[in-house]
């Protein structure tokens, strides 16, 4: 039978049991450090060094304003209409048979895979005036190419995979299970649709916006082919950010570069507060 | 190889797996560690086998401290609850795993770690799934790989963390059975972690009853069902009827039935209940007892259980008692029937406990 | 009936905004007849473009590799404190501006960056040179190795290696023979992708690169530069190689991810997932 003697020693620090935690921690912080931290301190280091009144001078200029607006605007209508098609893309690839449908929906992450600068000169030959679109559009008035038109498109190409990758795996996962238990309680499909299958659905709709409007205001490479670039009209706050670097004016660079990083933390955090928040809403997980 | 826990300790934040633990295994056991989940008993293997730490307190092996050693130092054989056989090797290789990583001077020559992986797969009855995957084996022979991937490497010691929990009830039995001749033969020492009780009872020479990271009670099968030392270990074990216990002129009562002086009930307590097991009841005439109606009869293989709500307790939890089938070929109890309720034994616990 | 309504509407959208820029890259391309195209691509320019593109890639994604094992193997098969904070910080790249991540590394190795003097004076050139297109090339493309190899080894959790430890494998052996046939096909994955944007990689590459052609022309780049001159045939022909290695890459990633279903729709990583022992 077990004997009474207890020994009690300090408490002792964790050890862990599989090896390699130091090594590997280790090596990652350096890494990061090196290649990100560091040089992103750059940005906010350099800017803040020139003042906070040239700082705020350059941020207000108004072919400064007119690009950031440009930017922001231009990616949040290409993030809603990729919301809206997003959902029906995805709906279609969840829950309907076609032909050739594995092939459509590997084709879905072509934005991903495709270099940018190629994704922006192919969507100005199909939309400059002589185009195969271009042609339709231009006797309708509709100018894409070389407006900010144009700018949106290019967003809505670059967006597109981040709403459809959000929201296919929720889709999959919700069980069909519940959507005949509410038709057996008489709802209809529209009523079936607000009540049970949309609330599990927008904070996946709200991710994928949120991701899909954070790398539209940085994209460059696809959108600078297509925009035109007229100073006040089509140019996007990126290219402005080049034209700085290229006349050395680094105060103005960094400044624009700042006021941009800050809106993607923040909307990374977004992010993640609103994960964070809809996987325990409901005592989930 | 003997195993000893002093005052071993572990907390995961706030919460305390097992605290204060005093145990010892003595060399050639077959102990079982057997409790609920949460009880720490898969903790205190682990501690045991090296993948936790203890915050406090010291485990021995053969009177050496063994608590800071790595686990590649102990020489255990650790069999996890989902077996972790290496996916991408086949099943020879799985086995042989242990003798192929050792250290160059200790390395066995190919052909002797050839034949050890034959001679084990022999053992465990699996040399014709040599050259089969994982994947392709049944759980009853996935577990068997395990153990012999585990018995390679030449262990003192043997820790099984709930190894058939995940298989059929057949395949259970019958692996119980092979796992218990095995360490007749082999004598190792080993701790099974188990919450079936029954398997528990079945397989160990000793069984360590857990709950809430402390030892409730150490005892061989037997001892730990028949004289439970607490509520819980007795409610653990098997059915129980739970009966509160009044006293009344000096002398205690369960229901209408003097159980003794009321003196002989003493547990410090100004409530007790009594727990009694279902083949501890006696079903008689109605004035051989309690008087008290059937009011379920189900015959199950060789027993039979009587649901009888005796009078005055409450309707909603009938006494459910046990009886042979040649009993109840004999008297025929029927639904309704006026029945009288003995105890053969009791066992009387502070209410609260 | 409203079904083939919604697979119409998709597939319209689809059509017009991937698979047409998809085929105009080719058709103009080919504008010119197969002779172009071929003249084009065999250009000494668009070679040394190519042959950098492939340099670059060769140095970043291995790098990125051995950060992404390292990432995963310390977040996977550990608990410790600002875990979470760290599979932020790897996430971090996606929420910076290609021209922004060029740029950081002007300011830090430029002529008028904080190393600008002492490199200048070791007549090392980093910035406008292959070593700057390499270091912006690593910032943006790290995360991808470590954000396919972190759920992955979440999930098969730490038992493989317990037990390999349990047997007498030390950290090494456990490493090499059990972890990494484990994952495998997360790793073949994440390489995919990893190469994918880092040959395709332009913003950043083009704001450190300077433009030198032939020497710091990137093949992104090299199209721009050819775009730009209204070489249109010849930029097209660089572009429809680029389009390829695409098309490549979503067919490796279709073959993967059906051979490892857990890969698909790894456009966020999950937060702190590890099991508990």
């Amino acid at each position: 039978m077990a004997t009474t003697a207890s020994v009690a020693l300090k408490r002792r620090k964790t050890r862990h049991v599989l090896p390699g935690f130091g090594l590997t921690l280790g090596y990652t912080m350096v890494y990061l450090s090196l290649l990100v931290l560091i040089p992103l301190s750059a940005v906010f280091i350099r800017s803040v060094g020139s003042g906070w009144g040239h700082f705020w001078e350059v941020v207000t200029a108004p072919r400064v304003l007119a690009s950031l607006r440009l930017s922001f605007g231009a990616s949040l209508v290409a993030a809603s209409i990729n919301v809206v098609f997003g959902l029906i893309v995805s709906w279609v690839l969840v829950r309907y048979t076609f032909p050739f449908k594995r092939f459509i929906d590997g084709m879905v992450d072509l934005p991903f895979a495709l270099p940018t600068a190629v994704a922006g000169i192919a969507l100005t030959a199909l939309y400059a005036p002589n185009g195969w679109l271009g042609v339709w559009l231009a006797p309708l008035g509709l100018n894409v190419a070389f407006t900010p038109v144009g700018i949106v498109v290019a967003l809505t190409f670059i967006g597109l995979p981040f709403v459809v990758r959000t929201l296919q795996p929720v889709l999959e996962e919700l069980d069909k299970e519940v959507e005949q238990a509410a038709a057996s309680l008489g709802a209809s499909p529209l009523q079936a649709f607000c009540r049970v299958i949309f609330p599990a659905l927008w904070p996946a709709l709200l991710t994928g916006f949120a991701l899909a409007f954070a790398r539209a205001i940085g994209e460059y490479g696809s959108v600078i082919f297509i925009a035109g670039n007229m100073p006040m009209r089509s140019e996007i706050a990126p290219l402005l950010i080049v034209s700085k670097l290229e006349q050395y004016d680094y105060a103005g660079a960094t400044a624009i570069a700042v006021v941009m990083l800050v809106l993607s933390f923040a909307i990374m955090f977004g992010i993640n507060a609103l994960q964070n928040w809809a996987s325990s809403r409901h005592g989930e997980r | 190889m003997s195993i000893a826990l002093r005052g071993v300790t572990k907390q995961f934040g706030e919460y305390a797996a097992v605290e204060n633990i005093d145990l010892d295994v003595p060399t050639g056991a077959l102990m079982a560690l057997l409790g609920p989940s949460g009880s720490g008993k898969t903790t205190l293997l682990r501690i045991i086998g090296g993948l936790e730490t203890p915050d406090q307190g010291q485990v021995l092996f053969d009177g050496q401290d063994a608590t800071l050693w790595p686990i590649g130092d102990r020489k255990v054989g650790f069999v996890f609850q989902q077996y972790a056989l290496f996916r991408h090797m086949t099943v020879f290789e799985n086995v042989a795993f242990g003798l192929k990583v050792k250290r160059r001077r200790e390395r066995p020559s190919a052909p002797a770690i050839r034949k050890k992986v034959q001679e084990l797969l022999a053992l465990v009855q699996l040399d014709w799934a040599h050259d089969r995957y994982p994947a392709q084996l049944s759980g009853g022979q996935r577990q068997r790989v395990a153990l012999a991937r585990a018995m390679a490497i030449g262990p003192q010691v043997l820790l099984l963390d709930e190894p058939f929990g995940a298989l059929d009830s057949q395949v259970r039995h019958e692996l119980r059975r092979w796992l218990r001749r095995l360490h007749d033969e082999l004598h190792f020492t080993s701790i099974i972690v188990t919450h079936d009780q029954q398997e528990a009872i079945e397989v160990a020479d000793t069984v360590v009853v857990l709950n809430r990271g402390k030892i409730e009670q150490v005892g061989i099968p037997g001892e730990i069902y028949d004289l439970p030392e607490s509520a819980f270990v007795h409610r653990f074990l098997g059915q129980v009827n739970e009966l509160p216990v009044l006293l009344r002129d000096g002398r205690a009562y369960i229901g209408p039935i003097d159980i003794s002086a009321a003196a002989e009930v003493q547990t410090g307590s100004a409530q007790n209940i009594a727990l009694i097991r279902p083949h501890e009841i006696e079903i008689g005439q109605p004035s051989s007892g309690w008087p008290a109606t059937v009011v379920a009869v189900r015959v199950i293989g060789p027993i039979v259980r009587l649901d009888v709500c005796a009078d005055g307790h409450s309707v909603h939890e009938p006494l459910e008692a046990e009886i042979s089938r040649e009993r109840f070929e004999a008297e025929r109890f029927t639904i309704g029937q006026r029945v009288g309720v003995r105890f053969r034994r009791w066992q009387v616990y502070p209410a609260a406990a | 009936m409203g079904r083939w309504l919604l697979i119409v509407t998709a597939l319209l959208f689809l059509c017009v905004f991937l698979v047409l820029p998809l085929l105009a890259v080719f058709a103009q391309a080919l504008a010119k007849g197969f002779e172009a195209y071929y003249l084009a691509i065999m250009a000494p320019m668009a070679w040394a473009a190519v042959k950098l593109t492939l340099l670059v890639a060769a140095i970043a994604v291995p790098l990125n590799l051995i950060f992404g094992v390292a990432a995963a193997w310390a977040i996977a098969k550990f608990n410790f404190r600002g875990k979470s904070a760290l599979i932020t910080l790897i996430d971090l790249p996606f929420a910076v501006s290609p021209v922004i991540a060029g740029m950081i590394f002007i300011l830090v190795f430029g002529t008028h960056g904080w190393f600008g003097g002492s490199l200048r004076a070791h007549h090392i050139r980093v910035v406008f040179a292959v070593p700057g297109i390499v270091l912006a090339t690593l910032f943006v493309t790290f995360p991808f190795i470590a954000r396919e190899l972190i759920p992955v080894m979440q999930s098969q959790g730490k038992d493989d290696e317990e037990t390999a430890l349990s047997l007498g494998a030390t950290g090494w052996q456990t490493f090499w023979r059990v972890t990494l046939p484990n994952i495998r096909w997360g790793l073949l994955y994440g390489v995919l992708l990893c190469n994918a944007r880092a040959m395709g990689e332009f913003g950043a590459v083009s704001v450190v690169s300077g433009h030198i052609r032939g020497v710091t022309n990137t093949m992104p780049l090299h199209v721009e530069i050819l775009y730009n001159e209204y070489n249109y045939t010849a930029a097209f022909a660089v572009a429809s190689l680029l389009a390829l290695l695409a098309l490549l890459t979503l067919a490796g990633k279709s073959i993967l991810e059906w051979r490892q279903p857990e890969l698909r729709h790894a456009v966020r990583m999950p937060r702190d997932r590890t099991r508990r022992a």
